[in-house]
């Protein structure tokens, strides 16, 4: 089976969530920070990928990914990955539900994700006696599911991409 | 009633418990084994903290790599900016040479009266401690955590709870040790909460982070008289760490008080941790 440029990019364009989830994880970015606000990444590079192509996008990278992330952030081990993989069932299930792609679906249905996600990561970083800024952690959320569109849109871009 | 029940059962099943075709681990497996790490976190057990120590020192390497780029892109951005605001700079420190060209004689005079006064009190200042000087890895910095990676750990003796110095200022304390790394949990950070002095009103009080670089002053007493320029330093008390080390200058804002660090936090590549603790003299 020669190689062809479609091969090449196809591949790729395959494995580019999981390259961005553990840059994203290495490089410490999981939450883009603005002064005056933040945006989870993670939670939507997770959310977006393990609801439209889970084939490409392991639970065991996300895991690892959330590993990482808090070993990068200092925090216990596991939560981080335990709120990730919280993301991704809630993706699951609504893959499993919905009929229709469209953004409203799917954006609606990330506000769920993001209060599971959140409420575990303060349940978890609560017991393990870390301070948290409540209001920091209301502002990165809502941000982030203001910010989703524009990721989803770049993300089907890249789906897009690679079927053609 | 029932039927939509079932239903919801079975997508949840599936979602949860089903593993894809190319998925090795079903996402309950790792859930549950997400929830047995954490409560791992809390059992310290030797062979447990070689593990993590092991584990978290490849995971720094690791991302010391892969943040090479942005780190590179982020010196480049400060070389523009800091040549863009040199003249701005130039007329600011001329106009603080003078000022301190004026301080200095009376600093002289001060200097001499302080040893005298030292000498009559029959002080000895001796200092048992000894510096490390450590290269700052990663410092990545979130709305919740405040921290820096070093290039040290137990291979350089350092302990938790040391101070961590920014030149002579302070600016952390160590939180967790590696073989060959640590993690300095900077006073900005919301879990920081550290005893100092403020001089000269000679306040005790307690400096707490808040996620930005302006920590404030807490548990003051009512009738303190605490004004704008006001020095902070640590207290030494509880024997955390070592008195007098000097922190940063007092600023009040909206009736908070508000402490302006003397580093920059953003600004640190190199710094010294303190290798004996005061509570161990």
């Amino acid at each position: 089976m020669a190689l062809s440029l479609k091969n090449i990019k196809y591949k790729i364009l395959s494995i580019f969530p999981i390259l961005l989830l553990l840059f994203v994880s290495f490089n410490g970015n999981s939450i883009i920070d603005f002064n005056f606000f933040s945006i989870n990444l993670h939670f939507i590079i997770v959310y977006y990928w393990a609801l439209r192509d889970p084939d490409n996008f392991g639970y065991g990278f996300i895991f690892l990914s959330g590993i990482i992330n808090d070993v990068v952030y200092g925090l216990p081990f596991g939560v981080n990955a335990l709120c990730l993989l919280l993301i991704a069932a809630v993706a699951a299930y609504v893959r499993v539900v919905a009929v229709r792609v469209t953004l409203v679906n799917d954006w609606i249905s990330f506000v769920p994700a993001l209060l599971f996600a959140n409420f575990i990561y303060f349940l978890s970083l609560y017991f393990s006696s870390f301070e948290i800024n409540y209001l920091s952690l209301f502002k990165d959320s809502l941000f982030t599911l203001i910010f989703y569109p524009i990721m989803w849109a770049l993300f089907s871009f890249i789906i897009n991409l690679r079927k053609s | 009633m029932d039927t939509s029940r079932e239903d919801v059962g079975i997508a949840f099943r599936s979602a949860l418990l089903v593993k894809g075709t190319k998925q090795k681990f079903s996402l309950i497996a790792l859930v549950i084994f997400s929830i047995i790490l954490i409560f791992l976190e809390t059992i310290e057990t030797k062979p447990l903290n070689y593990i993590r120590s092991f584990l978290k020192d490849t995971v720094y390497r690791g991302s010391l790599v892969i943040s090479a780029p942005s780190k590179g892109f982020n010196s480049f951005t400060n070389y523009v900016s800091t040549h863009i605001n040199l003249y701005k700079n130039y007329e600011s420190l001329k106009v603080e040479n003078d000022k301190l060209k004026n301080n200095i004689s009376e600093s002289k005079f001060l200097e001499l009266e302080n040893t005298q006064l030292r000498k009559l009190i029959d002080e000895q200042i001796t200092s048992n401690s000894d510096l490390v000087s450590a290269r700052v890895m990663l410092d990545k910095q979130s709305p919740y955590i405040n921290s820096f990676i070093i290039n040290s750990g137990s291979n350089k003796d350092i302990k938790n709870g040391m101070a961590v110095l920014d030149g002579k200022n302070f600016i952390g304390r160590i939180v967790d040790v590696n073989f060959f790394s640590s993690r300095i949990l900077l006073i900005s950070d919301l879990n920081s909460k550290i005893p100092v002095i403020v001089e000269p009103s000679g306040n005790h009080a307690i400096l707490t982070g808040h996620g930005d670089n302006n920590p404030s002053l807490q548990f003051l007493p009512e009738n303190h008289q605490i004004e704008d320029g006001h020095k902070v330093y640590t207290s030494g008390k509880e024997g955390i760490f070592s008195p007098g080390i000097p922190i940063g200058e007092v600023k009040i804002k909206k009736k908070e008080i508000k402490v302006f660090l003397f580093s920059n936090l953003d600004q640190i590549t190199f710094v010294n941790v303190k290798l004996e603790r005061a509570n161990n003299n």
